[in-house]
C-alpha cells in the first residue's frame, strides 16, 4: 500500500512559486528521503503534510485517504526546531502533547524508556541530541503510521547524529514509514531506501541511492585538497565543480584525461596541492550533475 | 471543544507561570507594591489639616488686640492637633514673600489700629494673602481661615450684644419699649447679628475607606496590565517558539487553545487578586471580598481585557510592539478609567471614558456593588454592556488569531 501519494502539488507565496507541481509516492514501511538544498521546497512540502499549511492545487492521499485534519493523525512530525517548552520537564512536555493529541498517557512512560530520555530534566537543560530525541518521542506519542522528520540531525555533533540514526533505523525495523527531509547526502545515503531529489520546487529525480548514483555512473569525481588558487578557472572548464571546506570536487566524464588538466590549471594559478584522489560519485555528485550546483 | 486539550493548555501555562521568575514578579509582587504604596499614602486615618499661617501685627495698648487674636488661633485644636501653625513676620512684604515661596500657606495682616477698632466696637479690617496657584490647597486653606473668622465674628457679635442688652436693661425705661420685652429685643438683635445658624449633625455613611478603594484599584490594574500582557505575549511566545504551529496542527481547535489560554490567565489573576485582598486585610486591617456577582464582573472584564491583549498581539505579531501598545493603552486608562482616581473627580472630558470604556464600567459597577452595597438590579445594564463588549472583542481576537495562524511563516 502507498503510505503517501502526492499529485501535481502546487504552492505559492504571493508571486513566488515554492512548489511547481510535485508528484511523489512513498511506499508503506520504507524510509524515503527528500534531498535538496535549503530553499528547494522541502519545508513547504512538509508543512503542507504535517502542519496543515494550505496549498494552491494538487492532491494528497495518506494511506489512500485524502489529507484532512482527521487523516493528519496518521502522520507524526518531528520538526527541526524543538517543540518542547523550556520550563517544562521532559515528562511534562510529553504529557502535554499526549493530552493535546488525546494519546494514552502510558505511551509517555514507554517512550521515555525507549528513547532513554531524562524524564525529570527541564527541556532547556537538554543537549541538542536529547532535544531531537524528545521531538521524535513527541511525534510518536499517538503512534502515527507515517513519520516525517525535518532535518533530524542538522546541527548535531557526530556521536549524537549516529545515535539518532540508529533510533531512526530501529523505527524503520518496527515497520514505520518514514519521510525524511534533509540536505545532508550522508544522511540520505545512510538511512533511505529511496531518495527524491528536489530542487527549486520540483522533484528532479527519484530512486534508490544506487539508482541515482548510476545517473552519474559514467562520471568520476576528482577531489583536490590544499591551498587552492584558480578554482574559478577550473570551474570555467569543468562546470560541475564545487568547493567546500577547502576541498575541490570536480565531476568529470573521464578522470584519466581531466586529471592532468585540473592539476595544470591549479598549479599554474599558484596552488599548493596536498592530496588528490579520484572517487565514485555520491548523491551530491548526482545533484550536482542534475542541477549544476551543490547541496548547500 | 476538547476538555482534555483545554486542561492540558491550562496545566502547561500554569506550570510555566510558576517557574518563570519575572512573571511571578509582575503578577504578584508588583500589584502588592501598588497596594502598599497607595494604602500607605492614602489609606491611614487622616489627621486634621494644619495650616501654616504667617501673621503681621503691631503692638497696641487697647483692651483687645491682634496679639490676642493670634494667641487664640495658636490654641485652636481639632482632635488634639493644632489647626494653625503660626509664624510671625516683622512686616507685610516679608510675609508676602513667604507665601510666594511656599514657606507658609497664607498671611494675615492686622493693620495698625485693629485693636483699637475692635475694642471700641467699630469695624476692624484684616487682610489675608493666599497663593491661588494650587486651587485645591487654596480651597482648604481659605476654608479653614474663613471658618475661624466666621466663628470669631459670631463670638464677638454675641459679646457685643450682651453688653448692649445690659445697657438697655439698665437705661431704657420699661414703658418706652411699648409691648416689646428685653427678651424680644435680645432675639431680634441675635437675628440681626447672626441671621442664620448652621448646626452640624453627624451621619455615619457607607462610603468606603481608602484601602477598600485601592483594593478595587488593584483589581483594575490586574485587568489592565496582567491579563492583557499575559495572554498577548504568551501567545506570541508560542508563535516565536514554533509551538503554536504544532498546537494548530493538533486535533485541538483555535477555540480550545484560546479557552485554555484564557482560563489559565484568569486562574493566575484570580490567585493574584485573592493574594491582594488577603494582603490588604493583613497589612491594613480592611479589604473587599467580591460577591458572586462581583466575580462575574471581574470575569467579564478579564475576558474583555484578554481579548484586547490577544487582538493587539495578533495584529502586531511582536512581543515588543505588544508590550508597547498595551502600555500605551493602559497607562492613560489607569487614570482616565477611574482605576486609581475616583471617577467623580475626573475632568468632564474624561468621565465618558470611565463610564463607557468596558474596563472602567466594570470597575465602577464593582465599586457600586461591593463598596456602596447597591442592589444588583442597579448594575445589570453595566453587566450587559461589559458582557457584550467582551464577546465582541473576543470575536475580533479570534478572527485576528485565525488570520495570524494562516500567516505563520
Amino acid at each position: 500500500m502507498k503510505a503517501l501519494v502526492i499529485k501535481k502539488l502546487k504552492k505559492s507565496y504571493g508571486d513566488f512559486l515554492a512548489l511547481k507541481g510535485i508528484d511523489l509516492e512513498v511506499e508503506e514501511g520504507e524510509v524515503f528521503a527528500l534531498l535538496g538544498p535549503n530553499g528547494a521546497g522541502k519545508t513547504t512540502l512538509i508543512r503542507i503534510l504535517a502542519e496543515g499549511l494550505g496549498y494552491d492545487s494538487g492532491e494528497i492521499l495518506v494511506f489512500g485517504e485524502p489529507l484532512t485534519k482527521g487523516t493528519a493523525r496518521l502522520i507524526g512530525y518531528a520538526p527541526q526546531e524543538s517543540v518542547a517548552y523550556d520550563l517544562l520537564t521532559v515528562e511534562e512536555n510529553l504529557h502535554f502533547y499526549a493530552d493535546l493529541y488525546d494519546a494514552p498517557r502510558e505511551r509517555v512512560r514507554k517512550l521515555i524508556s525507549e528513547f532513554s530520555l531524562p524524564a525529570k530534566k527541564k527541556a532547556r537543560e537538554l543537549s541538542g541530541g536529547f532535544k531531537r530525541r524528545l521531538n521524535l518521542a513527541i511525534a510518536l506519542l499517538y503512534e502515527p503510521r507515517l513519520l516525517i522528520l525535518d532535518e533530524p540531525s542538522a546541527g548535531l555533533d557526530v556521536p549524537s547524529r549516529r545515535e539518532l540514526w540508529s533510533l531512526i533505523r530501529k523505527l524503520r525495523e518496527e515497520g514505520r514509514t518514514i519521510l525524511l527531509a534533509t540536505h545532508y547526502m550522508e544522511e540520505a545515503e545512510a538511512l533511505a531506501d529511496r531518495v527524491a531529489i528536489i530542487n527549486e520546487g520540483r522533484i528532479i529525480a527519484v530512486g534508490t541511492p544506487d539508482e541515482l548514483k548510476s545517473l552519474a555512473a559514467e562520471e568520476s569525481v576528482i577531489h583536490v585538497e590544499g591551498i587552492l588558487k584558480g578554482t574559478e578557472l577550473v570551474r570555467e572548464e569543468f562546470p560541475r565543480t564545487i568547493e567546500r571546506e577547502g576541498v575541490l570536487r570536480i565531476g568529470v566524464e573521464e578522470a584519466k584525461t581531466a586529471l592532468p588538466r585540473v592539476v595544470e590549471l591549479l598549479v599554474e594559478a599558484g596552488s599548493e596541492i596536498r592530496t588528490i584522489r579520484v572517487e565514485e560519485p555520491t548523491l551530491e555528485d548526482v545533484f550536482l550533475k542534475l542541477t549544476g550546483r551543490g547541496l548547500e | 471543544m476538547k476538555a482534555r486539550a483545554i486542561k492540558a493548555i491550562i496545566g502547561k501555562d500554569l506550570r510555566e507561570t510558576r517557574r518563570e521568575k519575572m512573571t511571578i514578579f509582575w503578577i504578584f509582587v508588583f500589584p502588592l507594591m501598588w497596594i502598599t504604596l497607595l494604602g500607605g499614602i492614602w489609606g491611614g486615618h487622616s489627621p486634621p489639616i494644619t495650616v501654616d499661617l504667617g501673621v503681621v501685627y503691631f503692638n497696641e495698648t487697647a483692651a483687645f488686640t491682634a496679639q490676642d487674636v493670634v494667641n487664640i488661633m495658636e490654641n485652636v485644636t481639632m482632635n488634639n492637633v493644632h489647626v494653625f501653625n503660626i509664624a510671625r513676620y516683622p512686616n507685610e512684604s516679608s510675609g508676602v514673600d513667604a507665601v510666594r515661596t511656599g514657606r507658609i500657606d497664607a498671611l494675615l495682616v492686622f493693620p495698625r489700629g485693629f485693636g483699637e477698632n475692635v475694642s471700641s466696637g467699630l469695624q476692624a479690617r484684616v487682610y489675608v494673602y493666599f497663593d491661588r496657584s494650587d486651587p485645591q490647597n487654596y480651597q482648604i486653606v481659605s476654608g479653614v481661615i474663613k471658618g475661624f473668622f466666621s466663628e470669631f465674628e459670631k463670638e464677638m457679635s454675641e459679646r457685643k450684644l450682651n453688653i448692649t442688652l445690659s445697657y438697655m436693661e439698665k437705661y431704657i425705661p420699661a414703658n418706652l419699649a411699648g409691648n416689646f420685652t428685653i427678651d424680644d429685643f435680645r432675639r431680634y438683635l441675635i437675628g440681626l447679628a447672626n441671621p442664620l445658624e448652621l448646626e452640624e449633625r453627624e451621619v455615619r455613611g457607607e462610603s468606603p475607606s481608602a484601602i477598600q478603594f485601592y483594593v478595587t484599584s488593584f483589581i483594575g490594574i490586574q485587568f489592565l496590565f496582567a491579563t492583557m500582557l499575559m495572554i498577548g505575549s504568551g501567545t506570541l511566545e508560542e508563535i516565536e517558539h514554533g509551538t503554536l504551529r504544532r498546537i494548530a496542527a493538533s486535533p485541538a481547535t483555535a477555540w480550545d487553545f484560546l479557552a485554555g489560554k484564557m482560563l489559565s490567565t484568569f486562574i493566575v489573576i484570580t490567585v493574584s487578586i485573592l493574594i491582594g485582598i488577603g494582603y490588604a486585610k493583613l497589612v491594613f486591617g480592611e479589604t473587599v471580598f467580591p460577591s458572586a456577582l462581583g466575580w462575574l464582573m471581574i470575569f467579564l472584564a478579564a475576558v474583555f481585557s484578554m481579548s484586547l491583549g490577544l487582538a493587539i498581539a495578533m495584529g502586531t505579531r511582536s512581543i515588543k510592539a505588544t508590550n508597547a501598545i498595551v502600555n500605551l493603552i493602559s497607562m492613560p486608562l489607569l487614570f482616565l478609567a477611574g482605576i486609581v482616581i475616583p471617577a467623580s473627580i475626573l475632568p468632564e472630558w474624561a468621565k465618558p471614558i470611565a463610564n463607557y470604556f468596558p474596563l472602567g464600567t466594570a470597575l465602577k459597577s464593582l465599586r457600586l456593588l461591593e463598596l456602596y452595597h447597591r442592589p444588583a438590579s442597579e448594575i445589570l445594564p453595566s453587566i450587559a454592556w461589559v458582557a457584550g463588549s467582551a464577546f465582541g472583542m473576543l470575536l475580533i481576537a479570534v478572527v485576528l488569531y485565525n488570520w495570524a495562524i494562516k500567516r505563520l511563516g
